[in-house]
């Protein structure tokens, strides 16, 4: 960012985005907005008591909390707010959010697999296959929108969506890419890995204190991610009338950040097996037709 | 300087790779030391293209052709991993003498 | 080259190194695993250091799934995968360091004895590079990537068949 004030403004923007995700959490489970609830949640989780499972591997145990957030956090740094330049500026941004993202699985499964018990081990396992299913949709719509900016700079990308926005141009590539960035955040009707009704919290569920701290803080700000990838990328980024660029951003982010809380909460819970051979039967056939599209879009 | 620095690494690399192919009586090991030897391969290569060739784009098309092989070379693996462990409950290559003839 | 980024070429190098040579080093198995992808970011560190921006994002992301997937399958197939009890996972432990040793000294020797001619100063942008890449996979190089492509979809169709479960045969 050229201007550092743009950049607080951003940041504090973010920030507050994510304080406003973690109402919203509570709000798809228990259905009522408490606005001192995270911050109270926070001061708890680091003020409690730090229970290390018997023969935990110390390394992965230390390291997967933060690579989960260090994760999403890059993803994010790539991507635009304004017309000016992002963070990180790279000229491979697409591929660059994807490679982001398939730290978040590694990092789930360092989790699982650190903490020496069955139920996180299993969740661990479990995200490895819905990652992998998902990341196919996720990545070939992500493929789709490069090919309509022939550039994988996220800046260009927006810019490409001037006269028409990529959810009108290929609305299948965006509900795969909603639907697969739902499976990578696991928010409710893909919440395999951390289950709290069959695996007791999965992954999660040996972590206390600091270190789940970092967990939840790094889901959140993998949802804001996504939904902020969902905005570069299929809602036409910065664009909009009489606000400055990053207001919009910002706003667009916040809306698509809600509505995956909201399916979550109106959705239920689907089967595992059925969930994987939806993404491998159709959603990834269905990507390659969306890809297909395009292609024939951008040659008429 | 540069070309030194990447060649040498990357003979160190494939020298671990090779002794982990032969020292490793688990096949998803070996591939392991396979992976670390083919890694060493694409290291040579990422040095060329930019130290001696930055306008050969193939070299950069060889480098995505191995890791394709490596890919490859993952999946046959596992295939042949996930058959033998079906047929004989284990993936050691001690216990695979019964592939030779007449054992 | 600039000084940083010799630097960073020898940092990420020692890492890997490091990286590879604790995958082999450790008991268990999901460790060693981890240390392997943790060799290849390394690896592709490198190579977004050597201004490969493409090749270094795509190593990075290729090999998230690659090497978990490599965890997954020694959990499957081992006995002891944790490495709680002190199994051997080893044989041949001399030769396989005489020839590994004697391989890289060989490939050290080569690498540094061959007169190379002088490195190259500058490098396409990392924009130019994605372009002309592309450029030469749909021109020239396009027989090769299609058959690399057709390769995948012949080691699937061969990977699928090798793996299904035959009926069991009375012996």
């Amino acid at each position: 960012m050229e201007n550092p004030l743009t950049l607080l403004v951003v940041l504090l923007l973010f920030g507050g985005g994510v304080y406003a995700l973690a109402v919203l959490e509570y709000w798809s489970v228990a259905g009522q907005l408490a606005w001192g609830r995270p911050a109270r949640l926070v001061l708890h989780l680091l003020l409690k008591e730090e229970i290390r499972p018997r023969q935990s591997d110390t390394v992965l145990y230390e390291t997967a909390p933060v690579l989960f957030l260090a994760a999403a956090a890059l993803a994010a740094a790539v991507l635009p707010w304004s017309a000016d330049a992002p963070l990180l500026g790279l000229a491979t941004g697409a591929l660059f959010v994807n490679a982001a993202f398939a730290y978040v699985m590694v990092a789930m499964l360092m989790g699982g697999w650190a903490v020496n018990g069955v139920y996180a081990m299993l969740g661990g396992w479990r995200f490895l296959g819905q990652l992998i299913a998902y990341s196919m949709p996720l990545v070939m719509a992500l493929t789709a929108t490069v090919m309509r900016a022939e550039s994988m700079l996220p800046a260009r990308i927006v810019t490409s969506q001037l006269e028409l926005w990529n959810i009108v141009y290929q609305p299948i590539g965006f509900g795969l890419f909603y639907l697969a960035a739902l499976a990578l955040a696991f928010l409710p009707p893909f919440d395999f890995p951390v289950a709290a009704g069959e695996l007791a919290g999965g992954v999660w569920a040996e972590f206390t204190g600091a270190r789940l701290l970092l967990f939840r803080l790094g889901r959140l700000l993998l949802i804001m991610t996504l939904a902020l990838t969902v905005t570069v990328f299929f809602l036409g980024g910065w664009q909009g009338p009489w606000l400055p660029g990053f207001a919009w951003t910002f706003l667009k982010t916040l809306l698509v950040a809600a509505s995956f809380f909201g399916v979550g909460r109106y959705l239920p819970r689907l089967r595992y097996d059925q969930m994987l051979e939806w993404s491998w039967k159709y959603a990834t056939p269905a990507a390659l037709v969306n890809i297909l599209w395009v292609g024939i879009l951008l040659l008429l | 300087m540069a070309l030194t620095i990447c060649l040498s690494i990357a003979a160190v690399l494939f020298g671990i790779g090779l002794y982990g192919v032969i020292s490793q009586t688990n096949l998803v090991m070996i591939m392991m030391g396979v992976e670390l030897m083919l890694a060493a391969a694409m290291l040579n290569l990422v040095a060329f293209w930019r130290l001696l060739h930055p306008h050969t784009y193939a070299l950069q098309l060889f480098v995505l052709v191995v890791m394709t092989v490596m890919a490859l070379e993952a999946a046959v693996g596992f295939a042949l991993a996930t058959q033998r462990f079906r047929s004989r409950g284990s993936v050691e290559v001690e216990e695979a003498a019964d592939l030779k003839e007449n054992a | 080259m600039t000084p940083l980024q010799l630097l960073f070429l020898g940092v990420f190098g020692l890492a890997a190194i490091w990286f590879g040579w604790r995958v082999f080093r450790t008991k268990s198995m999901v460790r060693s695993a981890l240390s392997l992808l943790a060799a290849m970011v390394a690896l592709g560190g490198m190579f977004l250091a050597l201004d490969a921006e493409f090749l270094g994002v795509l190593q990075i992301m290729m090999m998230a799934g690659e090497m978990s997937i490599m965890a997954f399958f020694m959990m499957m197939y081992m006995m002891d995968p944790g490495g709680m009890s002190s199994m051997n996972m080893t044989h041949q432990q001399r030769p396989a360091a005489a020839v590994g040793i004697g391989a890289g000294v060989l490939v050290l020797a080569l690498a540094l004895l061959t007169p190379w001619p002088p490195a190259q100063a500058l490098a396409p942008s990392a924009t130019q590079q994605n372009h002309d890449l592309g450029i030469e996979l749909m021109t020239r190089s396009m027989m090769i990537f299609e058959t690399a492509g057709t390769s995948i979809l012949v080691a699937m169709i061969a990977a699928v068949a090798t793996a299904l479960a035959y009926p069991q045969q009375p012996d």
